[in-house]
């Protein structure tokens, strides 16, 4: 890691609700242009690391930092201005815009850019997930998978260079799921860096460059992919001591 | 537009040709449209009910009266100050007020206008500055005909019909709406929503003080009881949710229906039209939640595919 400037970077960043600690003096870093997977079991902290990062919840203690700034007391508007957003685990949606006007939105705002600028760059990131046809519909009509598109669409409209997909491809049959991973593959082609988080294993390993895995709020391994199958410690917070 | 442009134009020349009744209810629903359509504003467009939007009504009227008797300024002059008076109290007032959410929004608002109703109540007594005449009230000079107040009542009505629609198709509108639609995406889109709706909670401030003063000097005389009274909010409130919120025409719907059902209720069963007027808001409200637009548009909707079938 050293001597390589990391977009992303978290220092032993801890979270916790009360007494429960969700995160634990986490450190991890993104470079540019890497898909980073994050696994981990259920509770294992993803979701709360991933909130965390986009400041949509603020750490408990370390620091994030994107390009060497301190994103600390950044409020979430601001930490998605600066180049960090997020897709939602259950997608979210304005229901009463407009597909395209949801992706509106996040150019106007996101981006900054003007009415007419968002609204060509809306369409072309509709074009690029798929749902340019559904442009005029307003959001409560999309389907589940089409809702997880519209919120990536919406991801990349704020201009974002930091990507954080919080199980952006969960519940799709395969073939959707082979058109995801290229989706996501297209991305990271547009010079953007990601970091994904996703149960099935077969989707992390056929796009992460590399793995962190997360239990209990602890990093508790990190590498290639292949390698974090392999590691006792990952089996064993999986499956259990038996088969570690 | 076209249609707008006439409707306006036929509104400019309406005094040529109808006489002083009806001269005073277009006054009425003129007034009424404003406010309604200050409240969508925010609720309709940015989601947050405010449940005291009255303060800026009370703050607009004594505003006014103050300026225009101890200052003796002119009534217009005196009006617009007044409008930049409430829009300078909702900047501070809102930055708080606006952090709740949701009901609880609703709450604390309420409980802002009614403080501050009883802290224009027992303002001279408190201050020894006279401003509001305590629980007597002030009176206005008499005023010089009903027709200025038809103008400037006007005036207010389209500058709010303006910006809503406004509101419909520009950066700033999108990103209310987005705001309306859900909080916690619009941030995470980048959308810094307490300055979004700050600025609209001080715009719907201005032109609900704007009514106020105007209404104020109307009536000639004005006490804080009824100007700061709950019961201008919860109609406003109910006219707006009558003819559609978050509809650019659907404030003036509501206030229109609203006040000529009262006025021919009212002057036939004086003491039994509020519960005719009741039952046709519950009705409204359990069969039609998108107002009276809602019946519009499903009309249109509906003439719509009849003639597409007829071809």
């Amino acid at each position: 890691m050293t001597g390589i400037v990391a977009v992303l970077e978290c220092r032993a960043v801890s979270k916790s609700f009360g007494a429960l600690l969700a995160l634990n003096g986490v450190d991890l870093a993104l470079r540019e242009g890497e898909i980073l997977g994050i696994i981990g079991p259920n509770g294992a902290g993803k979701s709360t690391l991933f909130n965390v990062i986009a400041g949509l919840e603020r750490p408990t203690s370390g620091t994030v930092y994107y390009r060497g700034c301190s994103m600390s007391g950044l409020p979430t508007h601001a930490v998605c201005r600066m180049g960090i957003a997020k897709t939602f685990q259950i997608p979210r949606f304005f229901p009463r815009l407009t597909v395209l006007e949801n992706v509106l939105v996040a150019g106007l705002y996101g981006k900054g850019a003007g009415l007419r600028e968002a609204q060509r760059e809306a369409e072309e990131w509709l074009n690029f997930v798929g749902l340019v046809d559904k442009a005029g519909s307003p959001a409560a009509k999309l389907s589940i998978s089409e809702r997880r598109r519209l919120d990536l669409a919406r991801v990349l409209a704020t201009g974002a260079q930091v990507i954080l997909l919080d199980e952006n491809m969960a519940g799709l049959s395969h073939n959707e799921m082979e058109a995801a991973v290229s989706l996501v593959r297209s991305v990271r082609d547009r010079g953007k860096s990601l970091m994904v988080i996703e149960h099935v294993m077969r989707a992390i390993v056929g796009v992460a460059d590399r793995v962190v895995v997360l239990n209990y709020g602890e990093k508790i391994a990190e590498g290639s992919p292949g390698e974090v199958m392999r590691d006792p410690a990952v089996i064993n917070a999986y499956l259990g001591e038996a088969y570690a | 537009m076209r249609i707008a442009l006439v409707t306006l134009a036929a509104l400019v020349l309406l005094p040529l040709g109808a006489g002083a009744y009806a001269i005073r209810l277009a006054t009425l629903i003129f007034m009424w449209a404003a406010l309604a359509g200050s409240w969508n504003l925010l609720a309709g467009y940015g989601g947050a009910v405010d449940l005291g939007p009255v303060v800026y009504y009370g703050i607009g009227t004594f505003a006014t009266a103050n300026l225009m008797m101890k200052a003796h300024l002119p009534f217009l002059v005196s009006l617009g100050l007044a409008g930049l008076i409430a829009m300078a109290i909702a900047f501070l007032l809102g930055t708080p007020t606006l952090r709740l959410r949701g009901a609880y929004f609703a709450i604390g608002t309420l409980a802002l206008a009614e403080s501050a109703k009883q802290l224009a109540l027992a303002w001279d007594r408190l201050t020894g500055i006279p401003l509001t005449g305590g629980s007597a009230g002030i009176s206005l000079p008499l005023s010089a005909g009903y027709l200025p107040f038809y103008y400037v009542m006007l005036t207010v009505m389209v500058l709010v019909t303006a910006t809503a629609f406004w509101l419909e198709r520009s950066k700033f509108g999108y990103g209310l709406r987005a705001v309306g639609e859900n909080d916690l995406l619009a941030e995470a889109s980048g959308v810094d929503l307490h300055r979004l709706k700050r600025r609209v909670y001080m715009m719907s401030a201005l032109f609900i003080a704007w009514t106020g003063g105007t209404a104020g000097y109307w009536l000639s005389y004005i006490n804080a009881t009824e100007a700061f009274g709950a019961a201008t909010t919860f109609q406003m409130v109910v006219m707006a949710l009558l003819g559609g919120l978050g509809t650019p025409l659907g404030p003036l719907a509501g206030a229109g229906f609203l006040c000529l059902v009262s006025e021919l209720l009212g002057t036939r069963f004086v003491y039994h039209y509020l519960i005719a007027i009741g039952s046709i808001i519950v009705a409204v409200s359990l069969f039609m939640p998108s107002g009276l637009m809602g019946i519009a548009r499903m009309a249109i909707h509906r003439g719509g595919k009849r003639a597409e079938t007829a071809s």
